[in-house]
């Protein structure tokens, strides 16, 4: 319980430090919707994140993966293949690059810090090299530019909020649903908890380490269809350092980079912490050094209280 | 260890609480008031061939003055460049103050992307300073297209946009009201002309370019490339290197280039940083001041090495002209100004044996702490 009210305690308590700073200004629907829409890729990278990282894995070629599956799709839509196809190429390509990052580091055994680094080189170049370097603007997105702004679409207005915010909160309710009820998610869990011991109890642990990146490279390809929709074009150079904040949102989301333990709840709720900080530092106009300042404390303040928390218990 | 259903319970809470707070105020001012007048653009728009757009144009002009007039509270102006790093940026920075100044009862926020490179960064912080309300947005976009659609979602919050610097690729007088920017193909071409006087009309020379989607600086390279074309004698060295957004990340792409390619009489950089990075490469290597070297914008660095011979030529533009102008520009059109939609800040070349004439001052060693404050 305590690792599901952790993080959103500390978002509570975020929101409303940064709130009672002056000038106060009325909370708008629309300040709402720029956040929520602001979460969603982070968040939705972060998923497959945190089951990596509960793995006891990690994955620093998200940004790059990103990068090339919006080039993907958008190529596809630039090709004139209809919505669905861009989807799936989209899809497709993250999941390409997940299985890769999966390969290298069960069958050649490299530490995956190792592996995803070389791969994060190696996914930026691709989408450099099939992008001729610059980016992609499909002459057509076919409504799908809508999908993630803050204002919802016209004929999708009862959704209140983007219909990617909703997405993301029905990813959000499976993955948990994976982690926590299904052989799979355990099998990670336990991988990352202790290996050896998961190797003794019989888990095929190459298996469902390739499953695991493969799985999150499938959320890496929904997270660059996203970017696509965000930006109207696919741009080889975007998402640069996105890792990182997705490491730190599952990092304040409160999972531990050793494994063993995920935070489904925690990792939207990381994301949530700095789309918010990014808005009200707008919002009170401070320059972006101090917002860099700020949030650089701010993790390093959530991972020790996660860890004071361990050592008393 | 995971709770979905207490997870979407703790989620609703927090957007409840978030929501709860924000009822008494609605959409701000945003939503209350947008029930101007139609043909609420500055008056010049018929002339600028959007005629049947004008009376449903989207800007705030008699909203937004009719709400500062109401408030008597400052006009709150955002200012958006591509990053805050460079020197240049500094100069716009100073004129967007400067502005501010003479103008009087305006606020100047001058915010740049958190990463200087990344458009989604930008995009980003355009929609937060929309839901932040502002009454105008300044821009220089990262990315001609990237931007497009966060500048309308502006015009849909009723807050106009001016653009400076780069170009949008979208309609100035219906999507953004203004361009206010450099000549950036004639700045390269000036270079170019300069370049083939310099190196004598023959002789490789070696053009590094700046950042791959840069509207501005791709207008200068362009502008390079036609006026060295029109001399028979020079080859044009131009593997399209890009030196990126930095100087380290410029000096590493020139080392680079240079190991590749020797024997140049002239080298060409399309921006500062890049310039710079170059500037550094050319002395590890032993070239300064042995070949003619054109750059684009100007930095206390640079100027040094330009006294120093290094430099033979810098094209400079006039960023604190440009930052005065932009604000000038929206808050003309906020307060129902006719304001023209493309306004010209203008270049300049400056060569070693010019850099200390006093009328360059301005231009290139511009008193920044009387606005900065440092």
């Amino acid at each position: 319980m305590f690792r599901v009210l952790a993080p959103l305690t500390g978002l509570l308590f975020v929101v409303l430090l940064f709130a009672a700073i002056p000038p106060h200004h009325g909370v708008t629907v629309l300040q709402l919707r720029t956040i929520l829409v602001h979460t969603v890729i982070v968040a939705v990278a972060g998923l497959g994140m945190t089951m990596v990282i509960a793995s006891g894995g990690i994955d620093l070629s998200i940004g790059s993966g990103v990068a090339l599956a919006g080039v993907t799709g958008a190529l596809a839509l630039d090709h004139g293949w209809p919505l669905w196809g861009a989807v799936l190429a989209s899809l497709a390509t993250g999941t390409a690059c997940g299985l890769y990052n999966g390969v290298l580091i069960t069958a050649l055994r490299l530490p995956p810090f190792i592996a995803t680094l070389g791969t994060l080189g190696f996914f930026r170049g691709v989408a450099k090299w099939i992008a001729g370097s610059s980016p992609i603007s499909p002459s057509d997105m076919h409504g799908f530019n809508t999908f993630l702004q803050p204002q919802p679409p016209e004929n999708l207005r009862w959704m209140i909020v983007a219909p990617g915010v909703w997405l993301l909160l029905l990813l959000a309710l499976g993955v948990a649903g994976l982690m926590r009820s299904t052989v799979f998610g355990r099998n990670i869990l336990a991988i990352g908890g202790n290996e050896t011991a998961a190797r003794y109890a019989g888990i095929s642990i190459r298996g469902v380490k390739t499953a695991a990146y493969a799985l999150a490279g499938l959320f890496v390809g929904l997270a660059g269809l996203l970017q696509l929709s965000r930006l109207t074009q696919g741009d080889p150079t975007v998402a640069a350092g996105l890792e990182l904040d997705v490491i730190a949102a599952v990092v304040i989301g409160g999972a531990s980079l050793a494994g063993g333990t995920a935070s489904i709840a925690g990792t939207p709720c990381g994301a949530l912490m700095n789309a918010y900080l990014n808005n009200r530092c707008s919002l009170l106009g401070w320059p972006t050094f101090v917002q860099q300042m700020i949030v650089g404390h701010i993790i390093i303040a959530a991972v020790s209280v996660d860890l004071w928390r361990r050592r008393r218990s | 260890m995971i709770h979905p259903s207490s997870f979407a319970r703790g989620l609703l809470l927090v957007l409840c609480l978030l929501l709860g707070a924000c009822e008494p105020s609605s959409d701000s001012k945003t939503r209350t008031i947008n029930g101007g007048s139609p043909g609420s653009r500055a008056p010049d728009s018929s002339a600028a061939g959007a005629p049947k757009d004008s009376g449903a144009a989207r800007s705030g002009t008699p909203d937004a003055a009719a709400d500062a007039a109401t408030a008597d509270r400052p006009l709150r102006i955002a200012v958006v460049p591509k990053g805050t790093t460079h020197d240049f940026w500094k100069s716009i920075h100073a004129g967007t103050i400067k502005a501010a100044r003479e103008l009087g009862n305006v606020e100047v926020t001058f915010r740049g992307p958190e990463r200087e490179d990344d458009r989604q960064q930008q995009v980003d912080l355009v929609q937060n300073l929309i839901s932040a309300g502002y009454d105008a947005i300044v821009l220089a976009p990262l990315d001609d297209k990237g931007l497009v659609a966060p500048v309308r979602q502006a015009g849909e919050a009723k807050i106009p946009v001016v653009i400076f610097d780069s170009g949008l690729a979208a309609e100035a007088g219906k999507d953004f009201v203004s361009y206010v920017a450099t000549d950036n193909y004639k700045g390269g071409q000036l270079a170019g002309e300069k370049m083939v006087e310099l190196v004598g009309g023959k002789g490789r020379v070696l053009m590094l370019r700046y950042a791959e989607g840069s509207a501005s600086t791709a207008l200068r390279e362009q502008g390079f490339v036609d006026a060295v074309k029109a001399a028979p004698g020079i080859e044009l060295v131009d593997p399209k290197r890009y030196a990126g957004a930095t100087r380290a990340t410029a000096q590493e792409a020139a080392e680079n280039l240079l190991t590749a390619n020797t024997d140049l009489a002239g080298i060409y950089c399309p921006n500062e940083s890049s310039t710079f990075g170059m500037l550094l490469a050319i002395r590890g290597k032993g070239l300064a001041g042995k070949v003619k070297f054109v750059g684009f914008d100007a930095s206390q660095g640079l100027i040094e090495a330009m006294r120093a011979k290094e430099i033979d030529a810098l094209v400079v533009q006039n960023p604190i002209k440009m930052g005065y102008l932009a604000v000038k520009t929206a808050v003309g059109h906020i307060r129902g100004e006719t304001v023209e939609q493309e306004i010209d800040t203008g270049v300049a070349i400056i060569t070693s044996a010019t850099v200390d004439n006093p009328e360059n001052k301005d231009l290139l060693d511009p008193d920044l702490a009387q606005y900065l404050g440092r």
